[in-house]
C-alpha cells in the first residue's frame, strides 16, 4: 500500500512540474495564436534586411540527408502530377522532383536555358518548342516529345476534372473539338521530329512569353500515363506512389499524408545532385518553430507563415530568407453588377460607392502603415500598385499609391459633397440622407477583426460610416458567395489576390471577367487591357509601357485600391550550404549541399 | 432479448433515412462548394462552372439526394471533392489510425484512472483522497490543446523521448515489425495526453460508488463472514462501483472513431476528426455526409451496445 502511495505521489509531482513548465512554455503557445495583440511593444522588423540568399561557413559533408519540413495543419493530398494536383502543398513537395521544362527570368518569361527553349511564330500563330538531348526521365527513359504532348492529351480529354481545362487552353487549335469527343487528338499539336514540337493557336499574345495562352511547361511520362485511362489517372500509383519525374531527386517512399522520401536522381540533365536524399515530413503550424529551434529540419519547404516570425527571429541556427510574394490584398468597391446572361460587366450609375472622389478618400483615409507595423510586423508593406514590384518591368515604380492622409480625404469628401448635415459627426450623401457603407471582410485568423475595426475607425475619423456586412467578419466560403452574388449588403469588401506568374490583367478586370468583382469597366481601361495583350505588345517596350498606363488609371480611378503587398519567409538551418529563393535565379536542387547531416540547434 | 435486440436494429433504418436526409439538405445549404476554394486569377470561372454542372449541384436536391441515396446503399459513397479518392477508402484510412489511437488511449485511461477510483474511494478524506481529487479537477479544467502542446513541447522537442508528428516513420517497409513498432511509438505521446486529460469521470464515479458501496449491507455482510478487506474490495465492491462505467461502455465502443480535432492537429496525426472539419470547411460533400451517417450509426449501435453489457453485467436489468 505504501508503496502504491509512493507511486501516486511521483505522478502528482510529474504532473506538478509540467504544469510549472506550463508557466514558462505557456506564454509561448498564447503568442503563437495572437501574435499581433502581444507584439505591440515589440521592436518592429526591418523588412529590408531579409536576405534572398544564404551561403554557411564550414566543410560540406558528401551526400547527406536534407531533412525539409513542411508546414501544414491537414494531411497532404499526394496528387503528384502538374496536370491534375490542386493543392499548393503537392506543387511544394513535388518541386523536388520536378517535370518543368521551361526556365524563366525574373519577370517569369520564358528563357531558352531549360530543357526546352521555345520560339514564337507570331505570324501564322505557331510556336515550335525544341529540347535538349540527353534528358532522361528518372527511370532512365530517354524525354520524347511524346512526353511534351501527353499533359495536352490529358488536361483536353472528356474524362478530365480540373480546372486546368480552361478558356487559354481552348486556344489551342483543336483542343475543343478533342475535349467534346469530335476528334481522337488535338490537331493543333504536331511532331515535327524526334526533337520538335510545333503548337498551333487559335491567336498569340505576348502572354504566351508568361507560358500564357495555353501553353503548358511541364512535361508528363507518357511511356507510363499513355496506357492509363485519364477518368483512372487521379487513382492510379502512377500519380500517386510510383511517380516518375525529370526533376534532381525521384519519389521513393510515400507515407500517403504525412511524409516523402526523395533519393537523387542520377539521370538529372543538370547533373546528379550533390545531396544522396531529401526527407520532406509534415509538421503542424503549432509546433514548427520549436521543430526548427530544436532542429529537426533544415528548412521548411513552403513558406513560413510571418505570424509566427517573431518566434523564431532569436534563435541562431537560422537564417531567414525574404521575398515579395505574387500577392496583394485590396479594397474593392461595387460599383456594378455581373450580367450572367451576357457574361459580362454592368456599371450602375447610381452605385452608393460611384463617386471615384468618394473611394480616393476612402483610400487616403486608411493608415495601411500602422496596420503592417502593428498586426502584421512589417512583415507586410503598403501596396501602391496592382502588380507586385517583384515584376520588375511591369510594376510602376513612379505609382505612390494611397499614402495616410486625413486633410486630403476630408478635403475630397467636401469636395464631392459628401457633408455632415445634421451635425452627429457622420457624413450624410449627397441628397443629404444617412450613408451607411457595408463593408464585408473575411474571417480568420485572430487580427481579422481587429484590422477591419482599425479601418473602420480610420474611415469614421473622416467622418465616415462604414459598418460590417451581417455585423460581423465572414466565413471564407459565404465572402465569396456574397461577392460573386453582387450581394446588396455589401458595399466594399477587403480580399486578396495572388497573381500568379502571368500578369496580364485581363482575366481579372475586363468587362467580361466574371473575377471583376468590384464590376467597374469603362472603354479606356477596355482599350488598355487589350494592348496589353494586343500583337504590338509583342514588343516588350510596348507592353511594359501600356502595364503602366493600366497602373495609373486603375489608381487614379480607384474601382479597387490596392492595400497591402506581403512578404514570403524561408529559414534556412545554419548546417545548409548554399540556397537561394531568388525568383530570377533561383539555386537549383542538384547544387544544393550540406555541412552536417544533423540540423544545428539554436542555443536560444 | 434477442428480439428486442432485433427490433431496435430495424428502428435504426427509418432513423438514419431521417439523418441521410437532414444532413443531405443542410450540406447544401452551407455557402460555398467545393469549387469555391479554386477562385484564383489563373483559373476560368467558366470552367468551374462547368465543374458545377458536372457535379450536379444544379440538379435539384430530391433528384440529388435519389443519386445519392441509390448509391450509398450500393456502398458506393462517391468520391472526395478534396482527395479525389473514394470516400470509403479515404474513411478507411483514417478510421484505422483513429481506431489504434483510441483503443490504446481508452486503455491508458482506464488504467490510470481505475486505481486511483479505487483507492481515493477506498481511502476517502486521507491525503492520498485529496489529491487524486484535485488531480482530476485539474485534468478536468485543462483544456487538451495546452497540454498537448505542453507534452509535444516537453517530451516530444526537448526531451526526444517520442516521434513528433505523423503516425509512421518513413524508413520502415510496411507490414515489418519495425514498422508496427514504428507506428505504436507514434500513437503513444497523444494516446498519454488524451489519457491523462479523460479520466476525470471514470475517477469519479469510481470514487462516488466505492465510498456508497462501503456502507453497503452485503460489504457488511461479507466483512462479519470474516473475508479479508482486500478481498471485500477487489470482489464485492470493485465489481458494483463499475456499473455506471459499464453503462457507458457501448459508446466509448462506438465512440473510439469520434477522433479528436486538437490532438490530431498539434500530433500532425491524420485522423477522423480532423477529416471531418476538413470536410465541412472544404464542403467536401460526399465526406460529410458520410461521416455523419457513420456517426450516426455509431451513437445507435452504441446506445444498443450499452443496454446489452448493462443486461449483461447486472442481472437486476433485462431488455424485453
Amino acid at each position: 500500500m505504501n508503496k502504491k502511495l509512493w507511486t501516486l505521489l511521483a505522478l502528482i509531482l510529474a504532473f506538478v512540474l509540467v504544469l510549472g513548465a506550463c508557466n514558462g512554455e505557456g506564454e509561448k503557445s498564447d503568442g503563437k495564436d495572437s501574435p499581433a495583440k502581444d507584439n505591440e511593444n515589440e521592436e518592429v522588423v526591418d523588412t529590408g534586411s531579409f536576405p534572398l540568399n544564404v551561403e554557411n561557413e564550414g566543410d560540406v559533408i558528401k551526400g547527406g540527408t536534407l531533412k525539409v519540413a513542411l508546414v501544414n495543419d491537414s494531411p497532404f493530398q499526394g496528387i503528384f502530377s502538374s496536370v491534375l494536383y490542386e493543392d499548393a502543398y503537392d506543387s511544394d513537395i513535388m518541386d523536388f522532383a520536378s517535370n518543368l521544362i521551361f526556365e524563366t527570368d525574373g519577370d517569369f518569361l520564358l528563357t531558352k536555358d531549360g530543357i526546352a527553349g521555345m520560339e514564337v511564330d507570331q505570324d501564322n500563330n505557331k510556336v515550335k518548342i525544341t529540347i535538349k538531348d540527353g534528358v532522361k526521365w528518372s527511370d532512365g527513359e530517354p524525354l520524347k516529345i511524346e512526353d511534351l504532348m501527353q499533359p495536352y492529351l490529358i488536361i483536353g480529354h472528356p474524362d478530365y476534372t480540373g480546372v486546368r481545362y480552361d478558356v487559354d487552353f481552348q486556344n489551342i487549335v483543336g483542343a475543343v473539338e478533342y475535349h467534346d469527343g469530335k476528334a481522337d487528338a488535338i490537331s493543333g499539336l504536331k511532331k515535327v521530329d524526334e526533337k520538335t514540337l510545333e503548337i498551333s493557336f487559335n491567336k498569340l499574345s505576348p502572354a504566351i512569353f508568361s507560358s500564357g495562352d495555353g501553353l503548358w511547361s511541364y512535361a508528363e511520362p507518357s511511356h507510363i500515363l499513355k496506357d492509363i485511362p485519364v477518368k483512372d489517372l487521379l487513382e492510379s500509383d502512377a500519380v500517386r506512389k510510383n511517380i516518375v519525374t525529370l526533376g534532381a531527386f525521384k519519389f521513393d517512399k510515400i507515407v500517403p499524408g504525412e511524409s516523402v522520401q526523395f533519393v537523387k536522381n542520377e539521370n538529372y540533365w543538370k547533373g546528379a545532385p550533390k545531396l544522396d536524399s531529401v526527407l520532406v515530413k509534415t509538421v503542424p503550424s503549432t509546433s514548427i518553430s520549436v521543430a526548427l529551434q530544436t532542429g529537426e529540419y533544415h528548412m521548411t519547404a513552403n513558406t513560413f507563415s510571418t505570424d509566427k516570425y517573431l518566434e523564431i527571429k532569436d534563435f541562431d541556427n537560422l537564417t531567414v530568407l525574404g521575398r515579395n510574394e505574387l500577392y496583394y490584398q485590396y479594397i474593392g468597391f461595387k460599383l456594378g453588377k455581373y450580367d450572367k446572361d451576357k457574361s459580362e460587366v454592368v456599371m450602375n450609375a447610381d452605385a452608393k460607392m460611384g463617386d471615384v472622389k468618394l473611394r480616393q478618400a476612402m483610400g487616403y483615409a486608411i493608415d495601411v502603415e500602422q496596420v503592417s507595423e502593428v498586426y502584421y510586423n512589417n512583415l507586410r508593406e503598403r501596396a501602391t500598385s496592382l502588380i507586385p514590384p517583384v515584376f520588375k518591368s511591369f510594376y510602376d515604380d513612379s505609382l505612390e499609391g494611397y499614402t495616410y492622409d486625413v486633410e486630403k480625404a476630408n478635403a475630397l469628401l467636401d469636395e464631392a459633397g459628401y457633408k455632415d448635415v445634421d451635425g452627429d459627426g457622420l457624413r450624410e450623401d449627397k441628397k443629404g440622407k444617412p450613408l451607411e457603407i457595408k463593408f464585408a471582410t473575411m474571417s480568420g485568423g485572430d487580427i481579422a477583426e481587429d484590422i477591419a475595426s482599425f479601418y473602420m475607425q480610420n474611415w469614421k475619423d473622416v467622418g465616415l460610416n462604414v459598418t460590417l456586412s451581417t455585423g460581423r467578419t465572414i466565413e471564407f466560403n459565404s465572402f465569396y458567395d456574397k461577392i460573386e452574388a453582387d450581394d446588396p449588403e455589401v458595399d466594399i469588401f477587403m480580399a486578396a489576390w495572388g497573381t500568379g506568374t502571368n500578369p496580364s490583367p485581363s482575366g481579372l478586370y475586363s468587362k467580361t471577367a466574371q473575377y471583376n468583382f468590384s464590376r467597374y469597366t469603362s472603354e479606356k481601361l477596355e482599350g488598355i487591357l487589350a494592348a496589353i495583350d494586343s500583337p504590338e505588345a509583342f514588343d516588350a517596350e510596348y507592353r511594359a509601357g501600356k502595364f503602366r498606363e493600366w497602373q495609373e488609371y486603375m489608381s487614379e480611378n480607384a474601382p479597387i485600391i490596392p492595400t497591402q503587398y506581403r512578404l514570403e519567409l524561408r529559414p534556412i538551418n545554419k548546417s545548409v550550404k548554399n540556397y537561394d529563393i531568388d525568383y530570377a535565379d533561383k539555386i537549383d536542387w542538384n547544387e544544393v549541399e550540406l555541412i552536417s547531416e544533423d540540423p544545428a540547434k539554436s542555443s536560444k | 432479448m434477442w428480439k428486442t435486440i432485433i427490433r431496435r436494429i430495424l428502428v435504426m433504418i427509418p432513423q438514419l433515412l431521417v439523418l441521410s436526409l437532414l444532413i443531405f439538405i443542410m450540406a447544401k445549404f452551407m455557402p460555398g462548394d467545393p469549387f469555391t476554394g479554386m477562385v484564383t486569377p489563373d483559373t476560368d470561372p467558366a470552367r468551374i462552372e462547368e465543374l458545377r454542372q458536372q457535379a450536379g449541384f444544379y440538379d435539384p436536391w430530391y433528384q440529388q439526394y435519389a443519386t445519392w441515396m441509390m448509391n450509398a446503399v450500393q456502398g458506393d459513397f462517391g468520391k472526395s471533392y478534396t482527395y479525389k479518392v473514394a470516400v470509403a477508402d479515404l474513411i478507411g484510412d483514417r478510421a484505422l489510425n483513429t481506431l489504434w489511437l483510441s483503443l490504446v488511449s481508452v486503455f491508458l485511461l482506464y488504467l490510470i484512472a481505475i486505481p486511483l477510483g479505487v483507492l481515493a474511494g477506498r481511502y476517502q478524506n486521507t491525503f492520498l483522497d485529496k489529491t487524486v481529487v484535485l488531480y482530476s479537477f485539474i485534468s478536468y479544467a485543462i483544456p487538451v490543446f495546452v497540454l498537448a502542446l505542453i507534452f509535444l513541447f516537453l517530451f516530444g522537442y526537448k526531451l526526444q523521448w517520442f516521434p513528433t508528428s505523423g503516425t509512421v516513420d518513413i524508413k520502415y517497409e510496411n507490414g515489418s515489425l519495425g514498422y508496427i513498432w514504428s507506428k505504436f511509438y507514434h500513437l503513444l505521446l497523444p494516446a498519454i495526453t488524451y489519457a491523462v486529460l479523460g479520466t476525470t469521470g471514470v475517477i469519479q464515479y469510481l470514487r462516488t460508488e466505492v465510498i456508497d458501496a462501503k456502507s453497503q449491507d452485503y460489504v457488511r455482510t461479507a466483512r462479519s463472514k470474516g473475508i479479508p478487506l482486500n478481498k471485500v474490495y477487489s470482489r464485492h465492491i470493485f465489481r458494483n462501483s463499475l456499473l455506471p462505467i459499464a453503462a457507458f461502455l457501448g459508446f466509448t465502443i462506438t465512440g473510439l472513431l469520434g477522433g479528436s480535432i486538437f490532438i490530431e492537429t498539434i500530433f500532425g496525426y491524420p485522423g477522423m476528426g480532423q477529416l471531418f472539419i476538413q470536410s465541412i470547411s472544404g464542403r467536401d460533400y460526399s465526406v460529410i455526409t458520410a461521416l455523419v451517417m457513420l456517426y450516426g450509426f455509431l451513437t445507435l449501435l452504441g446506445s444498443l451496445l450499452s443496454d446489452i453489457i448493462m443486461s449483461i453485467v447486472d442481472p437486476r436489468i433485462r431488455i424485453d
